[in-house]
């Protein structure tokens, strides 16, 4: 060892070897950093033991299929609830229509594709979306279909509307819903629409 | 021990590479910081994407690549080749190899800056470059090696000093490193796939990813200071013990942090698990350097006002601690959860390479610069400027982007009422980030102008002086006793025996059955114990052993190898054998057809993994914006994996059949169309271009090799099934009256977002459920989490 022995207690080691004008001391590790590094192992050690070893907790599939079908449930049963008679009466409520506007204006929403006066046109220009001013519907006029489109969206996304459940939630679609049906009556006719090809519709940045 | 000096010789130093690499480097990076301003720009102005060649996508890796290997590779370089020669107390190994060394690699950084703005990627962070450019880089850090190891052969000074550790560490690690992530197998000249597909490219590119952080701009740097910083400060270093069990806890410990890039994904939980603890283990480690630093500078304060050498140190450590201590929090996979894919990690990286390795590089030019060139500073005013301008500015950006992480992530977890939607729409969360990445580029272009200024400053010194290479009297070395010590002097003694013998049992803990696990713990133990014990009573001994392997420079190299190589073995090898495709039993994915396969190329060449990320995480929030979490099997056939690591945009998973291929068009055309206020750059050029016909059959052989399960198709079948389907997505977007040419990039673009998350369940037979039982340990490994899966069965 070429390390000179301290003169006294207090003094650090300084070690004989040169390099290049550097010298070193050989000091004691400070306490609290062998700690941390200590804490750290044995804080492995021990959670490893505990997941591994003795299967305390539950992997993240578990938990995360467990809350997705609890989630599932509570939209289901939140979808029961539903009557087209609910969602005339919300169409009647300014505070829903409201509410139900300014989602359907917020940019990338519904006003995308089927403009602000609902014409699904802007400036005279042809926008993605159907018109949701006239009677004619393509997949069914009655509240709860309207209802199911904004929710799921048509039935083959790709060519149609993009589903708004999970973006929105459910307050937010009812109120969307009230606000297209306040711009109708109930008990109006409903015509089908001819099946011409169907055209493109929203969705929005996630 | 002390060699006899027969004879003194004069010996000049190759000075002049030192100051072609900090030349080099000075010029890289400004370069380098100047496309950091640039791209954070274009975050808040979508305008600046000027040009095809311009947008963030292409210059976001030309930014990372310039910075790491453009910037700190050179400086690293220089940095070397000064302190070996001094330290080995002779000239660089070959004049020859110096040049190569130094000519090489710029001509690898001209080639990187051509390919990147041409879209010529390998899709896979800070491993973009082509493979022609790769093997070019492996030849010259092949050089390089050579050139450093011939150095230490010839030394004239018996033992290795700490900073040559470093040096060690960083040329053996990022070589294994770096060859293995980017083995591949051509399809032309300009493409190749990677051997390695989903989460095991993944595993491997973060291995890779993280190390490149921690063995390119970490070790080297450290070296750097413990040779610069005593000698500005002229101090000894604060603790030999100190480097020793930092230098060595940090080598074996810091390659097992890879997989906390990719917490709470897919990648199985027990790699995730070793991912975070090995992290939180390098808190220690890490702050044993920055300690050794600081606690160096103990006598030596008053030099802080004095000299802007020491002020940039002292700075550059310090942010080395703050960075290091950030690091492993973030490896929290709960702080994880919130910060991953933010801009917190962007933060966190930028202190690193702004504050540790900028003003590492700062210093270290500022002292060299006049001894070089034989002169004296041209101006220290200048030099505090830039220290207080550069300070600043990296505090603004880090700041920016803490809260800018924090305040994106809270929103996106955001929920409705009733707790069963998202409140926010990804946009939402965009637009409240916009003022802190506005200050992002106020911080960064406050570090550029200090750089700048430095710039002036160092012209105006060497123009003052003339370039100088040092010669000494230095006594020839007489190689009696060092470079000596054969295989059974470096394996078997006391210090490696207790650690290799504590590993084996550790590792025993992890991968033996149940029961024989923890028995191997309570070995493990008391084997460390016993070792503790033995270490008290011998100590002398492991002293005298250690003194003895640094005076061979060979066998200090092969067990840092050693060190270094078994993170990597035992994360990599089971992921390999056991996450392939044959062993998934949970979902997998769709092959892509020809067309989707070309749109995948070009979404790879087009760097959109810079900003979409492709993995929805086992967390709520993710699941409640994004649909279902990704299976390890849905991306199990991706060459390159594109998870991703930054959600500037939203993640794009389960993308397919979400939205009409009318939306695709409008949005690739100009994004703003179809989501106001986004800062996606506009794609309007694949609409113009065609894809890549030609090599389609080449590549589908190729994914074929790689384990791909395409069924036989001749050229011409792959050739009509790419355009079938291209003919098929533009008639359909006629109907929406958009004209689009069916071969397209446009067309293969669309193509391949709407196949993203489209997924097969394959029948689970029982043979295949019970693989691999029966077969002895070492040969099959039980994984962790298959053996807990067991448990929780029983």
């Amino acid at each position: 060892m070429d390390s000179k022995k301290p003169s006294s207690n207090n003094e650090p080691v300084l070690r004989d070897h040169v390099f290049d004008g550097i010298q070193e001391y050989d000091q004691k590790l400070p306490n609290w950093w062998l700690f941390t590094l200590y804490i750290a192992i044995v804080y492995f050690v021990i959670y490893w033991l505990c997941y591994y070893q003795l299967g305390i907790g539950s992997s993240d599939t578990v938990v995360m299929d467990k809350v997705i079908a609890e989630m599932q449930v509570a939209r289901d049963k939140q979808m029961e609830s539903i009557t087209d008679e609910q969602l005339w009466a919300l169409s009647r409520d300014p505070a829903a229509v409201e509410a139900g506007k300014a989602t359907f204006m917020t940019p990338g929403m519904c006003v995308t594709c089927h403009g602000t006066d609902l014409s699904a046109t802007l400036g005279g220009a042809k926008l993605p979306g159907l018109p949701l001013n006239d009677q004619e519907w393509k997949h069914g006029g009655k509240p709860t279909e309207i209802f199911k489109i904004v929710r799921k969206g048509s039935p083959d996304v790709t060519k149609g509307m993009a589903a708004w459940e999970l973006v929105l939630g459910m307050k937010r679609v009812s109120e969307v819903v009230a606000f297209v049906l306040s711009h109708h009556k109930e008990g109006e006719p409903i015509t089908q629409a001819v099946d011409t090809p169907p055209p493109a519709a929203p969705p929005a940045a996630k | 021990m002390t060699s006899t000096a027969a004879s003194k010789v004069p010996i000049e130093f190759n000075d002049k590479i030192v100051r072609q690499f900090m030349l080099a480097s000075i010029i890289f990076g400004a370069v380098a910081m100047l496309a950091g301003v640039f791209i954070a720009s274009q975050l808040n102005f979508h305008q600046l994407n000027l040009a095809e060649w311009m947008t963030f996508g292409r210059l976001r890796p030309l930014h990372t690549n310039a910075a790491i290997f453009a910037f700190v590779g050179n400086m690293m370089f220089a940095g070397i080749y000064y302190s070996t020669q001094r330290l080995c107390k002779c000239r660089m190994g070959n004049d020859t190899l110096s040049n190569i060394h130094f000519w090489g690699w710029q001509l690898i950084i001209v080639a990187a800056v051509i390919t990147l703005p041409l879209g010529l990627s390998r899709g896979k962070e800070y491993a973009e470059l082509i493979w022609p450019i790769n093997v070019a880089v492996a030849v010259i850090w092949v050089v390089f090696a050579v050139n450093f190891f011939l150095t230490l052969h010839k030394r004239n000074e018996p033992s290795l000093y700490v900073a040559l550790w470093f040096y060690i560490a960083t040329i053996v690690t990022v070589a294994m490193l770096y060859i293995v992530n980017h083995l591949s197998i051509p399809t032309s000249w300009t493409h190749s796939y990677g051997i390695f597909g989903g989460v095991q490219d993944g595993l491997v590119q973060w291995w890779y990813g993280h190390n490149a952080v921690a063995f390119f701009l970490t070790t080297p740097i450290l070296g750097i200071m413990y040779y610069f910083l005593p000698k500005a400060a002229e101090r000894p270093v604060y603790s030999y013990r100190l480097s020793i069990v930092h230098f060595w806890s940090l080598v074996f410990l810091y390659i097992w942090a890879g997989p906390h890039h990719l917490l709470n994904t897919a990648l199985p939980k027990w790699l995730q698990m070793l991912g975070m603890f090995f992290s939180l283990m390098l808190w220690a480690p890490s702050w044993g350097g920055m300690l050794n630093g600081l606690l160096t500078l103990r006598g030596a304060w008053d030099k802080l006002r004095t000299d802007p050498v020491i002020k940039f140190f002292i700075a550059a450590v310090t942010f080395y601690g703050m960075c290091t201590f950030e690091g492993p929090l973030l490896s929290i996979r709960a702080v994880n959860s919130l910060s991953h894919y933010s801009d917190w990690t962007i933060g966190h990286v930028h202190s690193g390479a702004l504050g540790w390795n900028g003003f590492m590089a700062a210093g270290m030019f500022y002292w060299l610069a006049p001894r070089l060139w034989n002169t004296k500073l041209y101006s220290v005013p200048m030099a505090n400027f830039h220290f207080w301008i550069g300070t600043l500015g990296i505090l603004l950006y880090v700041v920016a982007m803490w809260i800018s992480g924090i305040m994106q992530g809270l929103m996106l977890n955001q929920v409705t009422a009733d707790g069963l939607a998202v409140k926010n729409t990804f946009l939402d969360t965009l637009q409240a980030i916009r003022p802190l990445m506005g200050l992002r580029v106020i911080g960064g272009g406050m570090f550029l102008l200090g750089w700048l200024v430095m710039c002036v400053n160092l012209w105006k010194t060497i123009r003052s002086g003339t370039p100088v290479n040092e010669v000494r009297e230095v006594a020839v070395l007489q190689h009696g006793k060092t470079d000596t010590m054969g295989m059974k002097e470096t394996f078997f003694n006391d210090p490696t025996a207790c650690t290799f013998g504590a590993l084996l049992l550790i590792f025993g803990w992890i991968f033996l059955p149940p029961g024989a696990d923890i028995a191997s713990l309570i070995c493990a133990c008391f084997f460390a114990f016993l070792a503790v014990r033995r270490f008290q009573k011998t100590s002398h001994t492991w002293a005298n052993w250690y003194d003895r392997l640094l005076q061979n420079y060979l066998p200090f190299t092969v067990l840092t190898f050693v060190a270094v190589v078994i993170g990597g073995l035992i994360q990599i090898i089971p992921t390999i054998t056991v996450n392939s495709a044959k062993n998934v039993e949970d979902r997998i994915q769709k092959v892509y057809e020809p067309l989707e396969l070309a749109g995948r190329d070009i979404y790879v060449s087009e760097g959109c993994y810079n900003c979409h990320s492709q993995m929805i995480r086992t967390l709520v929030p993710d699941v409640m914006r994004y649909g279902d979490y990704s299976r390890l099997g849905e991306s199990i056939y991706d060459h390159p994996f594109q998870w991703g690591s930054k959600r500037t945009g939203p993640d794009l998973a389960r993308e397919g059949g979400q939205r009409p291929n009318s939306w695709h068009y409008e949005h690739l055309m100009d994004p703003r169309s179809m989501s106001p206020q986004s800062n996606m750059p506009p794609y309007a050029h694949l609409n113009t271009k065609a894809f890549d016909q030609k090599t389609l059959p080449t590549k589908i052989a190729v994914l074929r090799r790689l384990g791909v399960p395409y069924p036989p198709m001749d050229a011409t079948e792959i050739k009509m099934k790419a355009l079938e389907q291209g003919v098929k997505i533009a008639t359909e977007l006629k109907i929406s009256n958009i004209v689009v040419r069916p071969d397209s990039q446009m067309v293969a673009v669309i193509a391949y977002l709407q196949k993203l998350g489209q997924y097969e369940q394959p029948e689970v037979e029982e043979s295949l459920t019970r693989k691999g039982q029966g077969v002895p340990f070492p040969l099959s490994p039980v994984i962790p989490d298959n053996a807990r899966r067991a448990d929780g069965a029983q």
